[in-house]
């Protein structure tokens, strides 16, 4: 199956560390921020964090669903940054870090998902699938 | 599954440590406080500007800012209350007591805001 954890090699492994590390640590400077919306940014890293490790087999199945959230996770807050946030020395920590966190999860999603295109066609099978709108396709993560 | 737990280990590791290393106020400079007890100071505390003081008009002056929170804010102070003419915008500090060197301001109302929570808002008078 596409995706699978069993074939995790040593750089796999490091590139996940990576991505939680950088996710953690953006996550916790917009916990250091104050205010719902710095707070909400900030859980949303920390439970993003956790599903890109978290051993569950659902999880493990839809890992490619977390890495392609997360980097739209992410893209989203740097935009909303550009949009309205203040310019300053810790803001523009957090944004390199979360560039270079998208960064190695489009590297990781493609080492671990392949094409992103066939991925999501088969995600979206697998979600029709489960509704009984598509009968299901062997080879199925669903 | 082994692999899992490894993958997890390791990976709450390498977080922790940086995290630890790089701290949200660690790269952001603080501009030392010079604080005047006469000039005009406003106070952030939780997440709220305090009253705003009156400023005197036509003259450059020292505003003492401290922000008594945890969290960074900063002042900018606008012609307008939707703040697309911003006259003069300070540095953002943290658990921190600043004085800015604002400019001469006309007679009139002004508006400030904290750029990094734009809710903390306030007024203030030059006459």
């Amino acid at each position: 199956m596409q995706g699978s954890e069993s074939r995790l090699t040593p750089a796999g492994v490091a590139l996940r560390a990576i991505i939680v590390g950088l996710t953690l640590v953006t996550g916790y400077i917009h916990s250091t921020l104050g205010g719902p919306l710095f707070s909400l940014n900030a859980v949303g890293y920390a439970v993003a964090a956790l599903a890109m490790i978290v051993p569950l087999g659902i999880a493990i199945r839809y890992r490619g669903v977390v890495r392609l959230g997360l980097i739209a996770y992410a893209a989203t807050t740097i935009v909303g940054w550009a949009l309205m946030g203040p310019r300053y020395p810790t803001a523009y920590l957090a944004k390199a870090d979360e560039l270079l966190l998208i960064a190695v999860l489009a590297v990781d999603f493609v080492r671990a998902d392949g094409n992103p295109l066939a991925y999501v066609r088969s995600v979206v099978g697998d979600a029709l699938a489960f509704v009984g709108l598509r009968p299901a396709a062997a080879g199925s993560r669903a | 599954m082994k692999r899992s737990v490894l993958l997890a280990v390791a990976s709450l590791a390498v977080a922790v440590s940086a995290a630890a290393c790089g701290g949200a106020n660690g790269a952001q400079s603080s501009p030392s406080a010079t604080t005047d007890p006469g000039a005009p100071r406003i106070v952030a505390a939780d997440l709220k500007f305090g009253p705003a003081p009156s400023v005197t008009a036509g003259t450059a002056f020292g505003l003492v800012f401290e922000n008594r929170d945890g969290a960074p804010h900063n002042v900018a102070i606008a012609s307008d209350g939707g703040f697309s003419s911003v006259v003069f915008r300070g540095d953002v500090v943290t658990g921190s007591t600043v004085t800015y060197q604002v400019p001469a301001l006309a007679a009139g109302t002004y508006w400030f805001r904290c750029d990094v929570h734009p809710d903390m808002t306030g007024t203030l008078v030059a006459g």
